[in-house]
């Protein structure tokens, strides 16, 4: 008797899968449905769930730097978050500056011109000097420290590494 | 004659919620990064003022051997012993020993807490992996002014 008013025997017995209306019933009379059941409110409540999930883990720093194919960054627990800077990648063996490969021989005529770039659309402002370098944790230092001299030569004092967060 | 009942309830119609709830998903699926990317701060010394002008800070110079060893210079520290001035640290297998480190520099925060600068000195062939490690364990000690000298 209790099993057959509860709110689950409804729930089962008048779906949209089964055109079957409870508040608006079509029929006079409820007749068996032989229809398989989804329980609506069940699906929604973890779709909800997900949508949540998804949004709060959304973020937008990703877009800022494209990692290549078979690239790894290094990984390390304190690291800052990303901010939108020139970004210098080094990959099998090139460099890109702003995803445009780059000799070594013209980096630093590179940086400057950066620099340059900079001082004309922001008349008046200084500028930060904040090099953001991307490249494999099995990278060797000799291949990075062409890219810190020629920032230092530039004058970009602060260098940022990419790095995976732990 | 039959009396009908007025509903006063009213159904809600769910298709509509749950197209624009997968359309939700997908999109958020398909935008999601999963990769959380970070930066590690590095100050290199250009230009600027002259070495007379600027304050005298406590600072460390490590150097970084192939083998992993790592050699400590302390400078501009009267709070440090000078027993603790130059210290070395063996590799374990071709990396720095990180447990011997913390111990170190922990040991060396606690006598001069003012000690914030460590320069690190790589050699060519040290993997860009181990500096970022180094500075990683550096700063979770209280090091946060930190540069890589160029070789």
């Amino acid at each position: 008797m209790l099993a057959s008013q509860s709110v689950l025997h409804e729930t089962a017995l008048q779906t949209v899968v089964g055109s079957q209306s409870y508040i608006h019933p079509k029929h006079g009379k409820w007749s068996r449905v032989l229809a398989a059941d989804l329980l609506l409110t069940a699906l929604i409540d973890a779709f909800s769930i997900l949508v949540i999930f998804l949004l709060m883990s959304f973020s937008s720093t990703g877009d800022m730097l494209f990692i290549g194919k078979g690239q790894e960054l290094p990984k390390a627990s304190l690291a800052e978050s990303l901010e939108r800077n020139p970004v210098v990648k080094l990959q099998d063996g090139k460099i890109y500056l702003e995803e445009k490969e780059v000799g070594v021989e013209a980096l630093v005529e590179s940086f400057l011109a950066l620099r340059k770039q900079f001082k004309e659309t922001h008349p008046g402002a200084e500028y930060p000097g904040i090099l953001m370098i991307q490249g494999d944790r099995r990278l060797k230092y000799e291949e990075l420290n062409q890219v810190i001299l020629a920032a230092s030569h530039a004058g970009f004092s602060d260098i940022r590494f990419a790095v995976l967060m732990k | 004659m039959r009396k009908h009942k007025k509903h006063l309830d009213f159904e809600i119609n769910l298709i509509p919620c749950i197209d624009l709830l997968s359309v939700c998903i997908c999109f958020l699926l398909l935008t999601a990064v999963w990769l959380n990317i970070g930066s590690m701060n590095v100050k290199q010394a250009v230009g600027g003022q002259s070495q007379a002008e600027t304050p005298k800070k406590p600072l460390m110079w490590v150097f970084m051997a192939d083998d992993g060893q790592l050699t400590f210079n302390v400078q501009q520290s009267s709070l440090i012993p000078a027993a603790l001035t130059n210290l070395k640290i063996a590799g374990l297998d071709g990396h720095a020993n990180v447990g011997e480190l913390s111990r170190i520099l922990a040991q060396l925060t606690s006598k001069d807490p003012g000690l914030k600068t460590a320069l690190i000195q790589p050699r060519a062939k040290t993997s860009y992996e181990d500096i970022i490690a180094l500075m990683d364990e550096f700063k979770k000690l209280g090091l946060t002014d930190l540069g890589v000298a160029p070789l």
